[in-house]
Order: structure tokens, then sequence, then C-alpha cells
């Protein structure tokens, strides 16, 4: 039993690496993010770089994912399966999200930074996807992909951007909530 | 809950309060999924005294509560406003009002007059509402409310988009709540590439810059397409590696590029305002070849002779068997100079002999190649990079050690000392009247100079402390 106690531990482990890179509370991680969110607002242009900026938010598909805030008892309470199967929806939409963001964007900087990110999601998210496989959790199937997209005008693009953004910030913060308590519930 | 709807009163008191008829069936109801939490408006709005039976929050509002929350201890409260936020937003956010047109071309210098209409539902009256241009209010001199529902603004003159992804022109409630928004793309067509440079690395790939034309500035995305095909025949081509290192109007072409017969090749810009074409280049691959600085530079001393150097390297590996009347140039600088002396008649030898230098010292060298005449070509060829800098030092001669230039002082007083001494035994010989100099006096002469520096500084830190 302690063999397969160590083996949890492995990709555990692995997720919380993959998240230090992309965000964490400490300086150095939340500057590497907060280099690609400012690159981002920056291109956008005003408003959206301004403080306390908040358009409304839009009804897509590219939104169309968990929503990172929840009751304090009821996250406390979370099974760990479920508490994985919302991670591991939320960071499947907002890899596609961003990747089309980077696809649809104009500065070739800005993409390569954004394609950049990217990789790091795919990483974590793979990191999910294997420690569920671990647990013996089965992995949702993969959802149709956002064919019909309406058509947006541009500045809607841009406030559906600006609300990924602010979904995938929210969702690095509770993750790394989500996997300390995730550690504390496999050891006890 | 109690807890809750405490804290929801007082957040209450500074929401910003918007009665819409329409919308409060949306609201005071129990919601859908056991996720989301239950929550009665109607109770909480009797706690503060409110009239009227619903209220809606806007996104803003929310957010800085959200703020204040977060510096205290996380709990549950501003995600259940966040969530029935987000709800109501589900439900009405999509129509809320519309801009036309929506995401324009203009030229710079235009006028645009854009309309920002209203859905029925929201009950907002024209007249309330503001428009801003990349977060910057216009003022209301521009606006003019052509319906009940329906606000129009007029730009004059408008200059060139701020950021490559449109400006932001915003229509917005009285409360600055955004209501809907149109990107504009203001610019220009683009001028004729012009400058356009194109050079050949050891035959094999062919690399070209150009300038835009004019201005250079269009303000909107401009896509630019080299292209190129041979004079004589053969279908146009284009170019596909775009920008590569720090250039930003380059274009490189890796394969499949024919000697001995001319290229025409040219570049095409457009954008959505207009389209230009560069002047047509023709060049022979050959004319324009570059190739690797040379290898193996190493610097050597001639001998014992101390102001010559001898510098010798191998020409360029990749076309070492066919430079036949390559030229080679070399530059060499002293270790602490930035002035580099150019030797420029080296012909085609691989080695060279500096002379005229300074013994004793460190110098730095390079060599670069020019691959000109290669194949029979006639032109004057393109100079390679410098080669990596050698550097040897000459030798020192003996004569010189012993204090020509900077004497260190110790040597000039001996120096000095002996002049003296040679002076004073001549005016013994030839000066009656100064029977009394020698060169004993002198050294009391200097001994009485140090002694009286010594005494000169101790009163001066007497002073100080």
């Amino acid at each position: 039993k302690n063999t397969v106690f160590y083996q949890l531990f492995i990709p555990h482990c692995s997720i919380h690496l993959s998240l230090y890179f992309l965000f964490t509370n400490d300086a150095e991680g939340r500057l590497h993010q907060s280099q690609v969110a400012v690159f981002l607002l920056t291109y956008l242009g005003p408003p959206f770089n301004e403080k306390d900026f908040s358009p409304p938010r839009p009804n897509s598909t590219a939104l169309s994912l968990p929503s990172a805030a929840t009751r304090l008892e009821l996250w406390h309470g979370l099974e760990n399966q479920a508490r994985l199967a919302q991670n591991q929806k939320a960071y499947s939409v907002l890899l596609a999200a961003v990747r089309e963001l980077a696809r649809s964007t104009l500065c070739p900087a800005l993409k390569t930074s954004l394609l950049h990110f990217c990789t790091g999601l795919d990483g974590l998210l793979g990191s999910i996807s294997a420690l569920m496989t671990t647990l013996g959790y089965a992995l949702p199937p993969p959802s149709a992909n956002m064919e019909m997209r309406p058509t947006m005008n541009d500045f809607a693009k841009k406030v559906e951007g600006f609300w990924i953004l602010r979904e995938l910030q929210s969702w690095l913060w509770r993750s790394a909530k989500d996997f300390n308590r995730l550690k504390k519930r496999l050891r006890g | 809950m109690n807890l809750g709807v405490t804290a929801a009163a007082a957040a209450f008191k500074e929401a910003i309060l918007v009665f819409t008829p329409a919308a409060c069936s949306q609201f005071g109801l129990q919601t859908s999924s056991e996720e989301e939490p239950t929550f009665d408006l109607r109770r909480a709005a009797e706690r503060v005294k409110l009239r009227g039976s619903c209220l809606l929050f806007t996104s803003r509002k929310l957010d800085k509560v959200r703020e204040r929350r977060k510096a205290a201890k996380r709990t549950m409260f501003p995600f259940m406003f966040l969530l029935l936020l987000v709800q109501h937003v589900l439900l009405s956010s999509t129509h809320e009002a519309v801009i036309s047109p929506q995401d324009p071309v203009l030229y710079i210098g235009s006028s645009l007059t854009a309309t920002c209409t209203l859905s029925p539902e929201l009950g907002l009256h024209a007249s309330t509402l503001y428009w801003t241009l990349n977060g910057i209010s216009v003022s209301s001199s521009a606006y003019s409310v052509l319906s009940p529902d329906t606000l129009s603004i007029t730009l004059q003159n408008l200059n060139g988009s701020q950021q490559q992804s449109g400006d932001n022109l915003v229509c917005h409630g009285a409360d600055g709540h955004v209501l809907a928004g149109s990107c504009l793309y203001v610019g220009r067509p683009p001028e004729k590439p012009v400058n356009l440079t194109c050079w050949s690395h050891n035959t094999k790939d062919l690399s070209c810059k150009w300038s835009p034309g004019g201005l250079g500035e269009t303000h909107i995305q401009t896509k630019y397409t080299l292209k190129y095909k041979l004079r004589w025949y053969g279908r146009e081509k284009e170019c596909e590696v775009y920008n590569t290192g720090k250039q930003r109007y380059s274009c490189y072409i890796p394969r499949n590029l024919a000697l001995f017969t001319p290229y025409e090749i040219w570049v095409e810009a457009a954008n959505q305002l207009g389209s230009a074409t560069s002047d047509i280049t023709t060049l022979d691959i050959l004319d324009v070849v570059t190739t690797d600085p040379p290898a193996n530079v190493q610097v050597s001393r001639v001998g014992d002779l101390e102001d010559q150097l001898t510098v010798r390297w191998a020409s360029p590996p990749e076309l070492k068997d066919i430079l036949f009347q390559a030229k080679y140039q070399i530059r060499y600088r002293l270790e602490d100079s930035t002035e580099w002396k150019v030797v420029d008649d080296v012909g085609n030898q691989t080695s060279c002999r500096l002379a005229g230098l300074q013994p004793g010292t460190v110098y730095f060298v390079q060599v670069r190649c020019n691959p000109v005449g290669i194949y029979g070509s006639r032109k004057p060829g393109i100079w390679s990079d410098w080669s990596h800098p050698a550097a040897a030092s000459t030798p020192s001669s003996e004569r010189l050690q012993s204090g020509s230039c900077d004497p260190k002082p110790g040597e000039q007083n001996s120096t000095l000392r002996r002049e003296l001494k040679q002076f004073f035994g001549w005016v013994r010989k030839h000066a009656s009247g100064c029977s009394g100099m020698s060169i004993k006096l002198y050294d009391q002469w200097r001994v009485w100079l140090q002694k009286s520096h010594k005494t000169r500084n101790q009163i001066l830190q007497d002073d100080n402390s």
C-alpha cells in the first residue's frame, strides 16, 4: 500500500511544479504570469488595460467553463474526483480559448508569448489528467470543439479575450488552493 | 446564512441601484444548480429599507466589493454576488446595445459618425449615455440624440490608430457600464516599398530587405509579400520566411535558386486601404554573394622584430575551392583603443605582415573576405563579417626599459640628482663665486624639504581634528 501512496505523489508534485511556473503567490511566479497579462492588455488598448475596467461577461462557448468562484464550505467539501474534474474541465476550455486568442493576434511577439503560455497550460492539463488516471478516475470525454462560433465584432472579441484572461487568473489562483487541499486529503 | 445577509446589506449601501421592472422577474428566486447559493434579495432589501422590488449591481461595483473582501479573509459572500451577476448578465448582455458601424477601416484625417442603439429592455434613455475613445471621454458637443434609444457621435480628423488591434470606441451608460463597443482602424494605404537589397550566402540562399515607402507607418495591418521569378521564364514565386533575425522588413529564400540567370525581385505591400508595388530589381545571384569570414586567423611575431606582426588565415571554407580572385581586408587596433587601422591592399593572399607597430603592445586583429569575381562576376561583391578578433603582442626592446617615457618618481629623482652633481662640478670649476655650492647642499636641501612637508601636514591634521 505504501508503494501506491508514493506513486500517487509523483504526478502530484509535477502539478505543483507546473503551477509554480504559471502562477504562484511569490514574486517570481506572479511576475511570469503577469507579464503575459500586461502584454495582452496593452495590445487590446485602453480602456482594457486600465485599473477597475470591467465590461460585461460575454456568453460564448470560449467562456463555457466552470466558475472558479464557489462557496467556501462547498469548495472545502469537494471530493477529490469532483475537484480534479472541475480543474480538468476548466483548463481544457481555457487552453483552447488562449490558443484561439494567440491565433487571432496581429502582433507576432504577443502571439509567440501566448503560445508559450499555452505550452505551460498544456503541461498543467497533462499533469491533472495523469493524476486523475493514477487515482482511478475516468477522464471526461473531450467535448466537441467550438465549431459554431457566432460572428462577433472585433470589440466583442476583445471583451471575450479580456474575460478569458480574467478566468485564467481566477483559476490559477484557485488551483493552487485546490492542490494544497488535495495534498492534505491524499496524505490523511 | 445570517452572516451572508448582513454582509449583503452592508454592500447594498454602496451598490448602484437601477430599477428595471422587466429585469425584476429574473431575480429574487432560488437558483438552479446545487452549487450556487440561495439568496433572498427581498429580505435583504427590507433590511436596508430600500424601495423598489429589485436591484441590479454593475460588475464594476461588484469588483470593488471583491477587492475589499480579498484583504479580509475570503468568504463565500463575494462569490455569491458574482454568480448572481453572471446569471443576470448571461440572460441580457448579448444585446444590451449595438454600435454601428462595426470595425470600420478609415483614412487618417477622415470623419466618422457612429451610433449607439439601445435595446428597449434596458429602459435607458439615449441622453444619459456617453462615449469614450481609447478610454478617454469624448466631449458631449460631438453627440447628437437621434431618438430616445439612439445616440450618435461625430469624430473629426481622426488620427492613426493608437494600437494595432484597433482604437476602442465604447458606448457607456451613465454609471460607466459598458454597453457596446466598436474597433476603429484608422490608417493610410501603403506607399511603394523602397531600397530593396538582396544578398546570397555562399550562392545557396537569398536574403532581402526593404523599407516601407513614404512616411513608413501605415497604422493598420499591412502585409508585405516578396515575389521573385527568373527573368526570361519561370513562374512567379513568393518568399515565405519573413522577418528573420532583427530585421523588420525582410525575407529569406532558403533554397532552389538558379545561378547564371538573372532574377526579377519585387515587394508588394497591401492593406485594407490600398496597395503598392516596389520597382523591380534585377540581379544575378553570383553578383550578390557574400560568405563567412576567413577561418583560422592567427597573429604571430616576426622573430624579434619589435614593430611587426604576421597575420595568417584560411580562405572561407565554403568557397575555398573557387575563390580565385577574392579580396581580403585586415583591420587592427591597440588593446585599449577603439580606433581601427585598415589594411586594404591585401589582394588574395592568405597572409600579411603588419609593420610600423609599437613595441611591447598587444594588438587585436580581424580579417574579412569579399568573394569578388566569383564565377566571372564583374560586380564589386559584398564583404563578409569580420572574423573573431585574434590577439598578439609585439616584443618589447631592452633599451627602452630604463625609463624613456613616464619614468617612475624614484628614477626621476636619481636622474635629476646625477645631473645636478654634474652641474655643481662644472660650477666649482668655472664660477668662482659659488664655491659653497656642492651636491651635499642639494642633499641637505632635499632633507629640509621633506621635513617641512611633514610639519605642514601635521599642522593641517591638527587643524582638522
